[in-house]
């Protein structure tokens, strides 16, 4: 499995061994071969992979790694709520995709997003089944594909918020600690502080609105909803 | 070149109800598969769970000023953090500090609050600034008391000092004293 080709000198997850998969969340100076990769539309992409086979395309592997790791990761977050599985879980999806194009077997390359999404779906279904779907991949590819170290995307600088949280009224500070710590939905939120549902989710917009200003350097008092 | 299909991007609020608020499966299908298709939504979306994870670093570590409520602070402890608190009723006071242990520190504040249409705590720190104005603070009345959680990175610098807390109900422009809460606190020595 070589979806290795190395698109930013910073924030590349390769895994260890002779084969597999980098992504990199970031990209910072992407090689002007890979530039032009993302450039082009997905289905595009997809054909050159599968064009390619039996040998490989490492560099179009390599952007649609860069493309869809981080959305994948973004779901596995949303559904498994653990850092460790979302990252086994962009490595899965990953591994299945580029096998199955190699195969011949993704007859739509226009419909790659669907493929992808219900590859993720099924996983993460098969996951709370107790099924070891990653069990089974790693066995039926034994030896092709190590296990990865995963480099989420970098992490925003706590020290660079805090100041900004500081620049937020008393209640948008406490709206926005209450939803983001773990992940409490507006109703639990307005539940705990005796607000409506309505009232904590304008307050968590607008403190997002403004916690983005400060970050951006502009000017955080600026209620931009 | 998937950002060029992201005709309609997706608004904040419609990306912080899909990862906040558990919207219908149907809707969730729906902003999950244009998060998918779109690489503009979807590094918004990042940006998102990037603010989460700092602000989980911030407060674990009682990096800034906050009103919590009762229920949160059992979270925090449940999680692990470690959690000094301090339970003071009105016009008294207690002798504090803060240990190498602590993560965080919380004044938890008894108070009749039944009835208040806006609460203010105004902080009297002589150790550095002058009294600092918390307004507007979110709390239940019913649960007759707020937890307030001052920075802790301030409290570690503190000598031996007296703080007072005061609570002041505002209604219609008037302004009525709840209850003052002096804090004798030291720093540690082990």
């Amino acid at each position: 499995m070589a979806c290795e080709g190395s698109v930013t000198s910073a924030a590349v997850v390769t895994l260890p061994g002779k084969r597999g998969i980098s992504y990199a969340p970031e990209v910072a100076s992407p090689s002007p071969q890979l530039a032009a990769l993302g450039s082009l539309d997905d289905a595009v992409l997809v054909r050159r992979i599968i064009a390619a086979a039996p040998a490989v395309d490492g560099q179009a592997e390599a952007e649609l790694c860069r493309r869809f790791g981080p959305r994948v990761r973004l779901y596995g977050l949303k559904h498994l709520r653990d850092p460790a599985a979302a990252a086994d879980l962009v490595q899965d999806v990953l591994m299945l995709t580029l096998q199955r194009l190699r195969a011949g077997r993704v007859r739509e390359p226009e419909r790659i997003v669907s493929f992808m999404l219900g590859t993720c779906r099924q996983m993460v279904i098969d996951l709370r089944r107790g099924q070891n779907r990653r069990q089974r991949l790693l066995e039926t590819f034994a030896g092709d594909v190590p296990i990865s170290e995963f480099a989420p995307a970098p992490p925003l600088d706590a020290e660079r918020l805090r100041p900004c949280l500081e620049r937020l009224t008393e209640r948008e500070r406490t709206v926005v600690l209450m939803s983001f710590y773990d992940g409490r939905s507006a109703a639990e939120v307005a539940r705990e502080l005796q607000l409506s549902t309505a009232n904590v989710r304008v307050i968590r917009h607008r403190s997002l609105r403004r916690l983005r200003g400060c970050l951006d350097g502009g000017d955080s008092t600026e209620d931009s909803s | 070149m998937i950002d060029a299909a992201c005709k309609t991007p997706l608004t904040d609020a419609q990306l912080l109800e899909y990862w906040l608020d558990g919207v219908a499966a149907d809707a969730e299908d729906v902003l999950e598969e244009h998060v998918f298709a779109c690489d503009r939504c979807a590094r918004r979306l990042e940006e998102i769970v990037g603010l989460a994870d700092a602000v989980r670093q911030i407060v674990r570590s009682g990096g800034t000023v906050a009103v919590l409520t009762r229920a949160f602070v059992e979270r925090l402890r449940q999680d692990g953090v470690r959690v000094r608190e301090y339970r003071v009723e009105p016009g008294e006071g207690v002798n504090c500090t803060i240990t190498p242990e602590d993560d965080l520190v919380v004044s938890r504040l008894r108070a009749p609050l039944e009835g208040v249409a806006r609460l203010d705590v105004v902080v009297h720190d002589p150790g550095e600034r002058g009294p600092v104005r918390l307004q507007d603070v979110p709390f239940d009345p019913g649960a007759a008391e707020i937890f307030v959680a001052p920075l802790a990175a301030s409290l570690r610098r503190l000598g031996t000092v007296v703080q007072r807390m005061e609570l002041i109900a505002v209604d219609d422009s008037r302004e009525r004293q709840l209850g003052v809460y002096t804090f004798n606190h030291t720093p540690y020595a082990r």
